[in-house]
């Protein structure tokens, strides 16, 4: 019983970790496609919603 | 000065005599045009369209800084649509839900395996703490893994009408983060299960005689000799692991999608996933069956790591042997196994 | 009840990417979402065409037919929208889409790409109608207000065309009669294929 509660602990913790780590690398499509001939601020948030 | 008028305009005339010279050069290509078709060569679309070799794409040059971009067509996706909607739902239908009807089948016709000398009372080690840990992490990822990807094939056809769009949309996109996230435990497990367990998983003469005697599934009371995993197990570990292993790669590249940065490579192994999970779910049925409710005796491996004795020695006579012998004592006493940590 | 349609006359086509412009103008559209691209096919050689594709907003939409969650609508007009309320970012859609319409707000791994945005043909989404509830999800509505694609109507040599499919594709094939060629109604075999000549 206990390496059951324990392997569902660890799974949640491994997985909210995981997430927080890919969700810092996550970005926004106007960063990621800015290129040196055409480097964008913030364009604002119209249809795609807050961030 | 009278000569400087007459000389603009004759200047004047002179360049009206350039325009109309220009005007006949100009009036040359009209007759020509019969014989040069400018638009020869241009792009038809029908061409390019039949061109197409299976799973390619039309595409050309973009001044955006996104490659995919630059793709015009991609008639792949049609019959990715197909495949999805009609061809992957009878898969996964025949396969699990065959699988359902194969084990009730089973259960009806051979009932639930009995330790067919009883309990003993007395128990063996068979799996030590890390190892049910390592089980239970892969085990209950797989169980969300499964249900939320069959939410995605199935859920808008059977779920959906039940509970309305909204709340199961609301449920399917915690299903798809729960999906993402969960496969790297899940990942982790079938890594370290590999690395604790391929030994004793490797295949040997024991189990071609094992599979011949059908692993006395339909033979009460003749139990076939196994080691510490009969060739069934080996069967479940090793889908597990190359199943596992598919699932993983398949999974990466789509939770990653720049890495294969194309969409027809992606439509590939969105395919392996799919069609590796229906049977991979199938499969993990059939192995909790046995684990739960088909076979007594069986759910204790993992639930507490002791088993009977004479479970033990009915399904794994030779295992207890080696166990025995390794913590020196008579079998008439409860030995101390070495765990395998 | 007209069903509507886009039609690029390649052969028009310039590059000038006023189309392109005009939506983004139009609906706001950040960069990096490319809800309509000119591509240009055999650039640099003889017979070069450039085409201005976004969503073509299929019969029998692909990308409706694939979402696990079924937040696509055909609208009475054939207009194929989506609803960004239930759009879980799963991007199916996108894997089906043969003209490759979808966008994604976000490029990191799938699992957080955000809420699908593409092509809407000026006719916004579930929301109501011209209001700014609507505009900040799915841009200007301007079927409603009885307009065409912005699109098509900023097209500076009028290639890109909008409107009712068959008065369209009629339109194309007096241009093809008159000057004796056309690359073709490049997309309708694939987009509709129920009447792929108007």
């Amino acid at each position: 019983m206990k390496s059951f509660v324990l392997a569902l602990a660890f799974a949640i913790l491994a997985a909210v970790s995981v997430a927080m780590v890919l969700n810092s690398y996550q970005e926004a499509s106007w960063a990621a496609f800015t290129t040196s001939g055409a480097r964008v601020g913030d364009p604002g948030n119209n249809l795609t919603g807050p961030t | 000065m009278p000569g400087s008028l007459s000389n603009f305009k004759f200047a004047g005339f002179k360049a009206l005599l350039a325009a109309f010279a220009l005007l006949l050069v100009f009036a040359q290509p009209a007759a020509a045009q019969l014989s040069f078709k400018p638009t020869a060569e241009a792009v038809q679309e029908d061409k390019l369209l039949n061109a197409l070799k299976e799973g390619d794409k039309i595409s050309g040059r973009i001044s955006i800084p996104d490659k995919n971009a630059a793709n015009l067509i991609q008639p792949a996706g049609r019959d990715w649509r197909d495949f999805h909607r009609s061809k992957l739902p009878w898969i996964g239908g025949v396969a699990i839900l065959g699988m359902v009807a194969l084990l009730a089948l089973f259960m009806m016709v051979r009932g639930r395996i009995r330790v067919h000398k009883g309990f003993s009372g007395k128990t063996i080690l068979r799996f030590a703490s890390f190892e049910r840990f390592t089980h239970w992490l892969t085990a209950s990822c797989f169980i969300i893994l499964a249900l939320s990807g069959l939410n995605v094939s199935f859920g808008r056809t059977l779920i959906l009408p039940l509970f309305g769009a909204d709340a199961f949309a609301a449920m399917s996109a915690w299903a798809k983060l729960a999906h993402n996230y969960l496969a790297f435990p899940f990942m982790l497990g079938v890594a370290i299960m590999f690395l604790i367990w391929i030994k004793d998983n490797i295949p040997g003469r024991l189990d071609i005689e094992w599979i011949k005697q059908g692993g006395g599934l339909f033979s009460h009371g003749k139990h076939v000799p196994a080691k510490r995993f009969n060739a069934g197990q080996k069967g479940i570990f090793w889908i597990v692991v190359i199943g596992g292993a598919l699932m993983s790669v398949s999974g990466w590249f789509l939770l990653f999608p720049y890495l294969p940065g194309n969409v027809t490579i992606l439509q590939f192994w969105t395919v392996i996933h799919a069609v590796i999970a229906m049977l991979f779910i199938a499969a993990m049925l059939a192995h909790i069956y046995i684990g739960s409710i088909g076979m007594e005796g069986a759910f204790d491996a993992m639930g507490t790591g002791e088993v009977d004795l004479n479970w033990a020695k009915e399904h794994h006579a030779l295992w207890v042997e080696e166990q025995q012998k390794k913590a020196g004592a008579p079998s008439d006493r409860t030995p101390h196994a070495v765990p395998a940590e | 009840m007209a069903r509507v349609k886009f039609l690029c006359d390649a052969d028009r086509c310039i590059e000038c990417n006023a189309c392109v412009t005009a939506c983004k103008n139009e609906h706001e559209v950040p960069w990096g979402i490319n809800r309509r691209r000119v591509v240009t096919i055999n650039d640099g050689k003889p017979g070069e065409r450039s085409v201005s594709m976004a969503c073509m907003h299929c019969t029998d939409a692909p990308c409706a037919a694939v979402c696990p969650v079924s937040c696509f609508y055909t609208t009475a007009d054939g207009v194929v929208l989506h609803s960004k309320d239930l759009c879980i970012g799963c991007g199916y859609c996108f894997y089906a889409c043969p003209f490759g319409a979808p966008q994604y707000p976000k490029v990191g791994n799938f699992g957080s790409r955000g809420k699908m945005d593409k092509c809407t043909y000026c006719a916004g989404g579930p929301e109501a109608d011209s209001t700014p509830a609507e505009y900040a999800k799915y841009g200007a509505n301007r079927l409603a207000e009885g307009k065409l694609p912005i699109c098509a109507e900023m097209c500076s040599t009028k290639s890109l065309l909008a409107g009712d499919g068959a008065i369209i594709a009629e339109i194309y094939k007096e241009r093809v009669m008159k000057r004796g060629y056309g690359s073709g109604m490049w997309g309708w075999k694939t987009a509709y294929a129920d009447s792929p000549t108007g």
